[in-house]
């Protein structure tokens, strides 16, 4: 089932275009996430789900109801704000119990929903008394999500909760949601400019720019399949070599100056739809290439000389710079107590066509 | 920050605090002390006479008079500070959510009101309440029948009110301005209405400028003269009128000096109990104020 | 009523600009000031810094004078006994203050032979040797500016017959009617008077007991007790004042100036032999120590000068009597009714001339406590 329509939303703040015809389904339950850099507009979407800002054009249905001059209050969604906004001058219990006496729940009831909240939070019950300030910033994190799932609400509009936090507890706080979206259920939209983060959590990713939306797919699609050179960058390195690229029924094949070998016979599926023929990028991650050293099986080469290499614990990365071009290519293998390779050494690197993607080009990509 | 030990004959710290230190005793300490002497002479046929009696204490703690004075003075106070209060919390909070536009211009209006001298403000009330005065002609104009405030302590109090709420205004809307945003927003997102966001967030949170304004009113209220004078038609007089009536036409300056101390010791003894209320309720502050250090 | 009268300065607020304006002069903002070969300092009630009063002076006498104006008589004679009378000069205030400073070791007395000539112009009751600024037959001062104390009526709302006694302002008629003036003992002593008590006797504690009694019964109607001139006029001109008690001509004239002839202050009858009305008298001397004695003369000559005195008759505060018959020649016949001067013998034949009173602590304090549980 669809729990949220957005249908061709357009949002001005005076002359200034911040969203341009959005649309994206949301379905019951599901994870989503907004991605993007700031000022990319999925803040503002988010404030719009809220109802918090008004949109100027298009249309939002949550629930099948259109929300299109429905006050906050009055919507199934509940935030869980960035700075997570807790009621410093009110105590944690009546902190996650606010938005049941708004509802006038009797006092019973409030009772055992709190209780179940800071159980299902792993919050100590000796913390109810406190204040918010007393707490620290992880708990505090789940008492903001408390708050906002105790009157169960069909979707949870998460505004970057966790940028604030350090790594550490990020990642910790990370699995917690995860692990509450999976017990709960409850429809998730997360907001975050961290990729990473989206892909570790979400079901399905929506990345935006500059008031667009780019993509919106699995986190695979969008890691193995980005839709523009600019998604592909978003996340980790990786690498993009300028090809010819032209269709042939359900197959397709490239051509670059820089790579030779086997370069047919890519499935239709590894270029991107919006691409008919011509001029393209094709990526490759850097742990789908190996060096091609003796009978190496791999499908197409590349030669250069290694730049500069990097122990990173489980793996250890190297930078080739082609010989042909001078690109430079970032290359992940498993880490190894060993260094096969030095810098200055000439090497030949080797890739299979079936982890090659072909994407569009951005006109203007930096 | 830490600490550092530092020497008394330090030049540069003497130099630093030197100029604060002269001023405190000379234009409050020394003064201050003065008026404790003072209060333990007599007078006789208008000249000063150095007794070192407690006879004027012992007058000041026998005579009823003076202390009915004192307590209406005590109970104009309060009610000044509760009225200043309640028309400040709306002004503040449409300051900050309804005008944003017009913010600074309202802000410069009233800082104007509030900058313009004080005796040309209390005589210009007394042309709008007077029986033939502006406000009058305006009831007159819209046919209602007309009414006689002036000198009177609705009078009096409406002087009050109007000189010193720019004070719980702006320590209110500064409190005020303080509220994170996004603790209104929480508070609509989980169904409250206006009314129950600013009277469980906006007005609990406003509360150290609360605190902050009413003390200053108090205390100001405390010393008010031209406004039960000018405009409460002296009849009901105050204790800062008590005491101008001690010093100038009694020339009794002991007596003056005590009802001064008594004042003060007032001032002092509602400033300090306030302090324990507001140590009470700081919970609350420090943490808006580590909340805001994050 | 215009807002020109209610502007128009008080004592009281007049303070507030002039002694500003003072102390721009003393600071030497005044470039003539530097020059100057004697600087003067002068404290007086308000009309004695007119600046064409004080700038003649200062023209004819290479002199330079900074003014300090009193706001209360008492207070000012309190101020100069505490050792204030170093920094001054000549001093303007209420006779019985002046006639106090020789007693009182802080004023110079003055031979009259010196002010022969002014005192050749004076009416006849003010002629050397003028009794009330007199002590153990020296002179303390000169009389300067004068009038009477007694209810300051509107004769639109009222007629003069009904004010011939301070009868209605005990009277539930005129309840929240009466405006008293807070100017230190004068709205006691009418009172005392009324009560048939001479305030200028050592009184006992019954009299003291029995002008309790009146002060009382007279708070009870008062609508105001009131400090400042305009806004005791302005309630006057309005109705909203049937009288005022304690003022007399210093709070009349200057509405008759500006044409409001109905305002008027008169003396009431005799009272069980008692005349109700009392004369109030400024004078000018010249204080202990004074740099310059002769400069200090010259001022208090040029005070009483018949062209100064008109000049302090007519002023934009008040308008009063001088004692210079010369001088009621100079005035015109609209200023000599502004003035009343055709009622003045009147006056003075049904009054008290005023002096401190024996009582006055006590009076004071009596009438303190009795506003103070007036409501």
């Amino acid at each position: 089932m669809t729990l949220i329509e957005v249908n061709h939303v357009e949002k001005y703040y005076g002359t200034y275009h911040a969203l341009k015809d959005i649309s994206l389904n949301v379905e019951d339950g599901e994870f989503i996430a907004l991605v993007g850099p700031s000022g990319c507009g999925k803040t503002s979407l988010l404030k719009i789900l809220a109802g918090f800002e008004d949109l100027t054009e298009g249309a939002l249905h949550i629930e099948g109801r259109s929300m299109v001059g429905v006050p906050p209050s009055q919507r199934p969604t509940r935030m869980v704000f960035q700075k997570l906004a807790l009621f410093p001058h009110k105590t944690i219990y009546d902190n996650i119990a606010f938005p049941l006496r708004i509802a006038k729940v009797d006092a019973t009831t409030i009772k055992t929903k709190v209780d179940e909240m800071i159980e299902l939070m792993h919050l100590k019950p000796e913390y109810l008394t406190r204040f918010p300030a007393q707490l620290s910033g992880g708990e505090q994190q789940r008492v903001a999500l408390a708050r906002a799932m105790v009157s169960g609400p069909s979707v949870l509009l998460l505004d970057e909760p966790l940028s604030a936090l350090d790594v550490k507890l990020k990642k910790s706080l990370q699995t917690e949601l995860k692990r509450l979206h999976r017990i709960v259920g409850t429809t998730f939209v997360h907001v975050t400019h961290d990729l990473e983060e989206a892909m570790m959590l979400a079901d399905r990713i929506c990345v935006m720019r500059a008031g667009e939306v780019l993509q919106v797919g699995t986190p695979d699609e969008i890691y193995y399949r980005p839709a523009t050179e600019f998604v592909s960058g978003f996340i980790g390195e990786t690498n993009l070599i300028d090809c010819e690229v032209t269709r042939s029924g359900d197959t397709a094949a490239f051509k670059s100056e820089t790579i030779a070998g086997a370069c047919e016979g890519l499935a239709a599926a590894q270029v991107a739809p919006a691409i008919e023929g011509g001029a393209a990028k094709l990526m490759v991650r850097p742990e789908k290439i190996d060096f091609a050293e003796g009978d190496h099986g791999l499908d197409c080469t590349l030669d250069g000389k290694v730049e500069e290499f990097f122990k990173k614990g489980a793996t250890t990365q190297y930078r080739v710079r082609l010989t042909q071009n001078d690109q430079l290519i970032f290359v992940e293998l498993p880490g190894a107590p060993d260094v096969p390779k030095d810098v200055g050494d000439p090497v030949t690197l080797g890739f299979n066509r079936a982890d090659v993607y072909i994407l569009k080009a951005d006109s203007h990509a930096g | 920050m830490r600490v550092k030990e530092v020497n008394w004959s330090n030049k540069g710290l003497l130099s630093a605090t030197g100029p604060l230190t002269i001023m405190l005793l000379l234009f409050f300490l020394i003064p201050f002390f003065m008026t404790v002497v003072l209060s333990f002479q007599s007078t006789q046929y208008y000249r000063l006479q150095w007794t070192w009696d407690l006879d004027i204490w012992k007058e000041v703690f026998s005579e009823y008079f003076i202390w009915r004075i004192m307590w209406r003075t005590l109970t104009m106070s309060a009610l000044c500070v509760v009225l200043c209060v309640v028309i400040s919390l709306p002004i503040a909070y449409a300051l900050i959510n309804r005008m944003k536009s017009m913010e600074n211009n309202v802000k410069i209006l009233i800082v104007f009101a509030f900058l313009a001298d004080a005796v040309l403000k209390t005589f210009g009330w007394v042309l709008v309440l007077d029986k033939s005065g502006v406000m009058n002609g305006f009831l007159a104009w819209i046919g209602l029948p007309e009414i006689d405030i002036l000198f009177s302590p609705t009078a009096t109090m409406i002087g009050m009110v109007y000189n010193l709420v720019p004070y719980t205004i702006f320590t209110i809307y500064l409190s005020m301005d303080r509220i994170d945003r996004d603790l209104v927003r929480a508070a609509y997102d989980a169904g409250a209405s206006r009314f129950r966001t600013f009277w469980e967030v906006t007005l609990p949170l406003s509360k150290p400028g609360i605190f902050a304004g009413a003390i200053l009113v108090f205390v100001l209220s405390l010393g008010v003269f031209l406004e039960p004078k000018v405009m409460g038609g002296g009849t009901r007089p105050m204790a800062a009128e008590l005491i101008r009536q001690s010093f100038e036409t009694r020339v009794n300056w002991p007596l003056g000096a005590a009802l001064t101390l008594v004042v003060i010791a007032i001032g002092a003894i509602t400033l300090a109990i306030a302090g324990k209320i507001a140590a009470r309720t700081s919970a609350a502050n420090a943490t808006l104020a580590q909340e805001d250090s994050k | 009523m215009t807002l020109k009268n209610m502007f128009s300065p008080n004592r009281r607020e007049f303070l507030l600009s002039a002694s500003a304006a003072a102390a721009a002069a003393g600071t030497g903002l005044m470039p003539r000031a530097a020059q100057a070969a004697t600087s003067m300092r002068y404290m007086c009630w308000e009309g004695y810094d007119k600046p064409s009063i004080i700038q003649s002076f200062e023209a004819a006498n290479d002199a330079t004078v900074s003014i300090d104006l009193i706001t209360d008589s008492a207070a000012g004679f309190a101020k100069l006994a505490a050792g204030g009378y170093r920094d001054f000069d000549v001093v303007s205030s209420d006779s019985p203050w002046i006639a106090r400073m020789g007693p009182a070791g802080i004023g110079e007395y003055l031979d009259d032979a010196d002010f022969a000539d002014a005192y050749a112009g004076f009416y006849p009751q003010f002629q050397a040797p003028f009794t009330p600024l007199q002590h153990d037959g020296k002179s303390t001062g000169l009389p300067t500016r004068w009038g009477w104390v007694g209810p300051t009526v509107n004769t639109k709302f009222d007629t003069l017959e009904t004010w011939s006694s301070y009868a209605p302002c005990f009277d539930p008629a005129y309840k929240d009617k009466i405006c008293v003036m807070d100017w230190g003992d004068w709205p006691i002593l009418p009172m005392a008077l009324y009560a048939g008590i001479d305030p200028y006797k050592e009184l006992d504690k019954a009299e003291l007991e029995e002008i309790r009694k009146v002060l009382r019964a007279l708070f009870k109607n008062t609508r105001a007790v009131v400090a400042d001139l305009s806004v005791a006029q302005k309630g006057l001109l309005d109705g909203s004042f049937r009288a005022l008690i304690g003022g007399g001509t210093y709070a009349t004239s200057v509405l008759r100036k500006d044409g409001h002839k109905e305002i008027m202050s008169i003396v009431p009858d005799k009272k069980d032999g008692l005349n109700q009305g009392i004369i109030w008298m400024e004078a000018t001397g010249i204080v202990k120590g004074t740099s310059d004695v002769e400069k200090a003369k010259a001022l208090v000559k040029h005070m009483v000068s018949p062209e100064v005195a008109v000049e302090l008759a007519w002023t934009d505060a008040t308008c009063n009597l001088v004692p210079s018959k010369n001088a009621e020649d100079v005035f015109t016949a609209e200023q000599k009714d502004a003035l009343q001067v055709d009622y003045a013998q009147t006056a003075w034949n049904g009054s008290h001339f005023h002096d401190v009173a024996p009582n006055i602590d006590d009076l004071l304090k009596i009438f303190q406590e009795e506003l103070a549980l007036s409501q």
